[in-house]
Order: C-alpha cells, then sequence, then structure tokens
C-alpha cells in the first residue's frame, strides 16, 4: 500500500484526532481528494501533493474543517464573525413547520449540515431521523452554557441539540399610525382592526398566528381542546385576517420602508428594525417594542446537526466556536437574542443598545409561555390556511 | 458523400444501408418528458389517494387509497382562492395581450429592419436578471417610502406615499411586468412572418387599414396569438411568487395554498389532490375558452361568407 502513502502535516492535536478518528476508506477518500486539490491548484508535482494535505483535507475531526452549509432563520448570525470562523453558506426560513417539511421531504440529501429548530420541534425531528445524535465530548465549550438552558423537556441530556439563543414574542407599532399605546394582545388586535386596518402585519407561522387569540383571552396557546381552537379559528379566519396586510415573519428587518402601522415580532428582529432606522438616520422612538401580554411565547432555537451531513467536522467546530462566550457576546449584540451563556450579560459592552428587548426581567419571566408540537399542531397550520385564504379574498 | 458512391456504382451491390429509426430522434426528449414531467405528474396524482400519518414530519400511508383527498380539497376555502387565482391570471393574461400585441405588431411591422434585433433584445434584457430579484425590485418601486412615491408627493401629484404594495394592484402589475415578454414573442413571430403584400393585396382591393387588420392580419396571426395566450396564462395561474411577494396577503394564489399545505401542514396527500384539481381546472378554463372562441369565429364566419357561386353563376 505504499502507493498510497500520504505525508501529512498537522498539529499534535491533529496529528491524534486523525490517527484515531479516520476511517481507512476516508484516508484514500481524503487523499485522492486533496492531492486532486494539489494538482489543480499549482499542478504541482506528487511531493507538493503531500505537504497541501492538511489544508484541503476535511478529515474526520479535524480542527481545520471550516465550511458547511446552514438552514436557519433570517438575520441569526453576526455577518462577520461567520466570516471570521470559515465559509458558511446560509439559507434561511420562515417557520419551523416549513424547515422540517423541506427536511423531511429531501430524506438526508438536503445537503445541509445544521438547522437551527425551536425547541418543541426536536422530538417530531428525532423521531423522523432526521438529527444525528451529538456527541457533547466534542464540545469543550459546552459547559460555558448556562445550566438552566441544558436539558430541556423536549430535548432530555441534549442529546441531540445545543441552545442558540431564546426569544420572545411581541409587537412593534408606529406611534404616529396607533397612538393608544398597545400594553397587551387585545390592543394589539384592536389596532389591527380599526386605526391599523390594512396595515398590520402577523408571525408567518401557524402557532403565532394562533397565539395572539389565546394569549389575548387568556387560553394557554398548548390547548389541545377542540372548543378552543373552534373559538380560535371563528376569530382568526372571520373577524381577524380580513384586516392583515402580510404574513410576515421579519418585519423588523424591513421597519425602514415603513411597509406595516403594526406588526407581530420577535424582539431580535424589532430591535435589528430599530438599529436599522438609527443607522438610516430616521426616528426610532417612532417606534415602539413591546412584549406581549398578559401572555406570550418564550421560545429557544437550538443547533442541531443533520443526519447525513457531509461536513460534520465543521459543525462541531462551528458550535463549540459559537459557544466560547467572547464570539457568543458578539452574535449577541448583533441579533438580540439571549444566547444563555453563564455571565453573558456583563460580556455584553454598554455600546450595545437597546438591552431592554434582549435581557427578559424576573417580572417578565412570568409572561412567558413555552410552545409545543401537540396534537393540535395540524389544526393549528388548518387554521392559518384558511386565514391565509380570508385575508386573501 | 453517399451520393457519389452509389452513383458510381462501385462492385456488387451495396447492402442495404441500415437507416437508424426516425423515433431515434424523439428519444432525448421523451426520456426527458417521462423522467421530468410524467413521473412527477404521476406520482403527485398517486399521492393524492394517500393519508397523511398524524404526528409525523409529512409521512404518507399508502395502505388505503381514498379519495376523501380530493372531498377536503373540494371546499370553499380552496375555491375562494381558486376564484382569487381565476381573477388575477385572466386580467394578467388580457392586460399582457393588450400592452404585447401593440408592441408586437409595431417590432414586426413599422420598426427598422436595422433596429429589430436591437429592440427584441430589450425586450429580452429583463430576462438576465433572476426572475426572483426583478420582482423583489419592484417592492422597492412600489415602497411607500420608496422613490417613486417620494417623488411623486414632491410633484404635487400624490398627496401622501402610495398604497400599492400588498394589494391585488401590485399582483397584478407584476404578473403582467414577469409575463410580457412570453406574450410578446410569439406575436412578434407570428406577425413577422406575413407577408407583407398580403396587406397590400388587401389594400389593393379596396379594403381599409381597420378591414385589413382585422380581416388578414389576425386570422394569419391567430397561431400566434393563441401561442402567446396559452404561454402567460398557464404559468401564471401556477405562479404565487410573484403574488406572494408584492401581494403579499392580499395575493394568496392556489400555488401558494397548494405549497401551504405541503410546506405547513406537511400534508403531501391533501396537496397533491389540489394540485390535480388545479390542473384539470386550469385544463377546462382553457378548453372553455377556446371554444367559445371557436364558436365565434364560426358565427363570424357564417356571418361573412360570400356566396362565390351564386354571383358567378348571375
Amino acid at each position: 500500500m505504499s502507493d498510497n502513502e500520504v505525508r501529512i502535516l498537522t498539529t499534535p492535536q491533529g496529528a491524534m484526532n486523525l490517527r484515531n478518528e479516520m476511517s481507512r476508506r476516508g484516508f484514500l477518500m481524503l487523499s485522492a481528494g486533496a492531492s486532486a486539490a494539489a494538482v489543480l491548484a499549482a499542478c504541482g508535482s506528487s511531493k507538493s501533493a503531500t505537504a497541501t494535505t492538511t489544508k484541503a483535507a476535511g478529515a474526520v475531526g479535524n480542527p481545520a474543517a471550516k465550511s458547511f452549509k446552514l438552514y436557519t432563520w433570517a438575520e441569526y448570525d453576526e455577518p462577520a464573525l461567520m466570516q471570521s470562523f470559515g465559509s458558511i453558506t446560509i439559507d434561511i426560513f420562515n417557520s419551523n413547520e416549513e424547515a422540517v417539511s423541506k427536511l423531511a421531504g429531501a430524506k438526508g440529501t438536503s445537503g445541509y449540515d445544521m438547522v437551527v429548530p425551536t425547541g418543541g420541534y426536536i422530538p417530531q425531528m428525532a423521531k423522523a431521523d432526521l438529527l444525528e445524535a451529538l456527541d457533547l465530548t466534542r464540545l469543550s465549550n459546552f459547559k460555558n452554557l448556562d445550566p438552566a438552558y441544558r436539558n430541556q423537556p423536549w430535548d432530555p441530556n441534549n442529546k441531540y441539540s445545543v441552545c442558540k439563543n431564546f426569544g420572545t414574542t411581541g409587537w412593534i407599532y408606529d406611534t404616529q399610525v396607533v397612538k393608544t399605546p398597545v400594553k397587551t394582545w387585545n390592543d394589539f388586535i384592536t389596532a389591527c382592526q380599526t386605526v391599523a386596518k390594512g396595515n398590520c402585519s402577523v408571525l408567518d407561522t401557524a402557532p403565532n398566528l394562533c397565539g395572539i387569540y389565546f394569549w389575548a383571552n387568556g387560553i394557554n396557546w398548548t390547548t389541545e381542546k377542540k372548543e378552543d381552537l373552534d373559538a380560535c379559528e371563528k376569530f382568526i379566519v372571520n373577524d381577524f385576517a380580513k384586516n392583515l396586510k402580510a404574513f410576515d415573519s421579519y418585519p423588523g428587518i424591513n421597519l425602514t420602508k415603513g411597509d406595516y402601522a403594526i406588526s407581530q415580532i420577535w424582539n431580535g428582529d424589532a430591535r435589528q428594525g430599530l438599529k436599522k432606522l438609527v443607522e438610516a438616520g430616521k426616528d426610532p422612538k417612532r417606534y415602539v417594542w413591546g412584549l406581549g401580554a398578559p401572555k406570550t411565547e418564550i421560545f429557544m432555537d437550538n443547533w442541531c446537526i443533520l443526519k447525513g451531513a457531509k461536513n460534520l467536522d465543521a459543525s462541531y467546530n462551528f458550535i463549540d466556536f459559537i459557544l466560547d462566550p467572547a464570539n457568543s457576546a458578539k452574535d449577541l449584540a448583533f441579533h438580540g437574542y439571549n444566547t444563555g451563556l453563564t455571565g453573558i450579560e456583563k460580556l455584553v459592552g454598554a455600546d450595545v443598545t437597546y438591552q431592554d428587548m434582549i435581557w427578559v426581567t424576573p417580572e417578565q419571566q412570568k409572561q412567558l409561555e413555552s410552545g409545543v408540537v401537540n396534537s393540535a399542531q395540524d389544526r393549528l397550520v388548518d387554521i392559518y390556511n384558511k386565514a391565509k385564504a380570508a385575508a386573501g379574498k | 458523400m453517399t451520393a457519389i458512391s452509389t452513383s458510381l456504382d462501385l462492385g456488387p451491390p451495396a447492402r442495404r444501408r441500415l437507416r437508424a429509426p426516425k423515433f431515434l430522434l424523439a428519444i432525448p426528449g421523451w426520456i426527458w418528458f417521462l423522467a421530468f414531467f410524467a413521473a412527477p405528474l404521476g406520482l403527485v396524482v398517486y399521492n393524492s389517494f394517500g393519508t397523511k400519518i398524524p404526528g409525523t414530519a409529512g409521512d404518507v400511508s399508502m395502505d388505503h387509497l381514498t379519495l376523501d383527498r380530493y372531498r377536503e380539497s373540494l371546499n370553499s376555502t380552496f375555491f375562494s382562492v381558486f376564484k382569487t387565482t381565476m381573477q388575477i391570471s385572466y386580467i394578467g393574461t388580457l392586460l399582457c395581450f393588450a400592452i404585447g400585441f401593440p408592441v408586437a405588431y409595431w417590432l414586426a411591422t413599422r420598426a427598422s429592419a436595422r433596429f429589430k434585433g436591437v429592440l427584441l433584445g430589450l425586450v429580452i434584457i429583463p430576462f438576465w436578471t433572476n426572475f426572483l430579484i426583478r420582482t423583489l425590485s419592484w417592492t422597492i418601486v412600489l415602497s411607500p417610502e420608496g422613490y417613486l412615491s417620494h417623488q411623486l408627493q414632491s410633484w404635487g401629484i400624490l398627496g401622501g406615499p402610495i398604497h400599492i404594495l400588498a394589494t391585488k394592484t401590485a399582483v397584478q402589475i407584476g404578473v403582467v411586468y414577469n409575463y410580457l415578454p412570453l406574450m410578446i414573442f410569439p406575436l412578434f413571430v407570428a406577425l413577422d412572418r406575413l407577408d407583407p403584400t398580403l396587406r397590400e393585396a388587401s389594400k389593393d382591393l379596396g379594403a381599409d387599414p381597420v378591414r385589413t387588420f382585422l380581416r388578414v392580419t389576425v386570422p394569419l396571426a391567430m397561431p400566434g396569438i393563441v401561442a402567446g395566450l396559452l404561454l402567460v396564462y398557464i404559468p401564471l395561474a401556477g405562479d404565487y411568487l410573484t403574488a406572494k411577494i408584492l401581494g403579499k396577503a392580499k395575493g394568496n394564489m392556489a400555488g401558494a395554498f397548494i405549497a401551504s399545505q405541503v410546506i405547513d401542514a406537511q400534508n403531501v396527500p391533501s396537496g397533491a389532490a389540489m394540485a390535480v384539481i388545479l390542473i384539470l381546472l386550469i385544463l377546462g378554463s382553457i378548453l372553455a375558452v377556446g371554444g367559445i372562441g371557436l364558436a365565434i369565429s364560426k358565427l363570424l364566419g357564417l356571418a361573412r361568407r360570400v356566396d362565390v357561386v351564386e354571383a358567378s353563376v348571375r
């Protein structure tokens, strides 16, 4: 087998990883690929091919693997930070339902290495065999995550997921149009039906749309009762949908365009919108953010590696990279969602604006309810589809 | 080469040349058609008889083939969406025709031959940019805080910001913009092919320009007109991105509704059944319009009939 012998230049840690984890087959493929890459790059001799091997390598456990494909929410990662990690291809989705369907439909051939679903959807995804079981020993920075955000009910022992960040749902409105302060979901509904009629948007996900009714009426939004769901459908489809201008999961990004007078919105997106207003030299005070009340959503989105991921190493490397407190703080300053690392509040500098929109106070904590995917899910989506039809009439 | 060798008639009579069957040329096309059109369509039809397994991420049970998905799909929600779709498609197609025909006519008959190529190129140039980008650009143009809105206000044409985005008007503008070239091209080809001497002959025989246009140009261009109408109408009725981007909540077309069945509801059988219904309804609407068109042209033909035989006897 001397023909296949390849000399590899690497760090001691990298060499150990290589020796331990690289299968023979992977090794042969790697050497072939590396030689080809080297030949193409430099038209060099076989000697130069061996010398460049480590750089071209995507070996198992390779700390140099920095390239992968991520399927996530929009404006959810700091671009410069992503670039400093390596080459990340990002595609976005509007709702968990969309992400799960597309991944399930592709049956492991989606080409993505990682996805960022909300916690409640993880059991379903694991059951559909979409997720790779994580080897937490490969994540040296996992210890940085606050224990409160580990071991969640929907993923015991972090078998498939690591907390990316959590966020909340509320609203943002243009005070030049909506002049009475919006304090509750009922106020939100009233605004949509009166002053902001035909000029309001809701999030493009079924649970969030139906949540507006449940939260406004003191019903737990994870209800499975038929009468609750019937009442929700009656209100949303018959009374509420006709006022809507759009189903938009990211109204904040376009806040500067002035598309809506009032929007249902996630806290981080609202904050990014206000920041963009400042950058554009417009008056950010014109828009007011509010956390949903009396009850609203808290969601935790998570890093998950997909079954069939081609860039497993890069994926692990990235999760470890983003769990580093300094990186996490940079990312947080951009997207505006609490990343849940121990002591992250102290790492975020005073120069980071709108911090009141990032951190949840103990008082606000009482307003928050986590979502689950339960037997009501299909019904919620049905209501959402009917609402879309009613809004488009 | 072949011609030379046979005419020289060298040696014993040449064996009859093996000729490949003529259908060989059609094989690549058929393979493509079967693999990428017929087979997927068959899968859609097959899936429409299935049932979604509840609680899964869209798994389909085909144990009991059923028509229930069709029954469920034929509800008022789907039909209200379908009605919107038809409205946008019909108006869009007619607008494309109304705008496209004069342009094609001018290009074919009036534009100078020197610039014809350039002018046709100008029609295609937008196609060099991605469909999504072209459509998204309209959201900037039509935005209430956009350049157009500000400019119109500063000229005093508008009292306030334009509110076209997220209305059916925006959808209509978008689809006409996106599908117009598909109308202009077949019309241009049909009109360009017409021999100008036919129009001159019509004039010589005493027809005024309107009569020449209606009795000579339009009937001869009919294949192009039908092709243009179909090329615009069919994709437009299935398009939903233009409507979604520009119409937002007001642009919920049947295609979007079906996509949502598959993507959000994770219910492939239900989406498949709706897709089959949509295909049948579009087909039906084409046949209906085609039938009406044929009937009208028959009636017109009867009305305009010139009884040549009788005239010659006298």
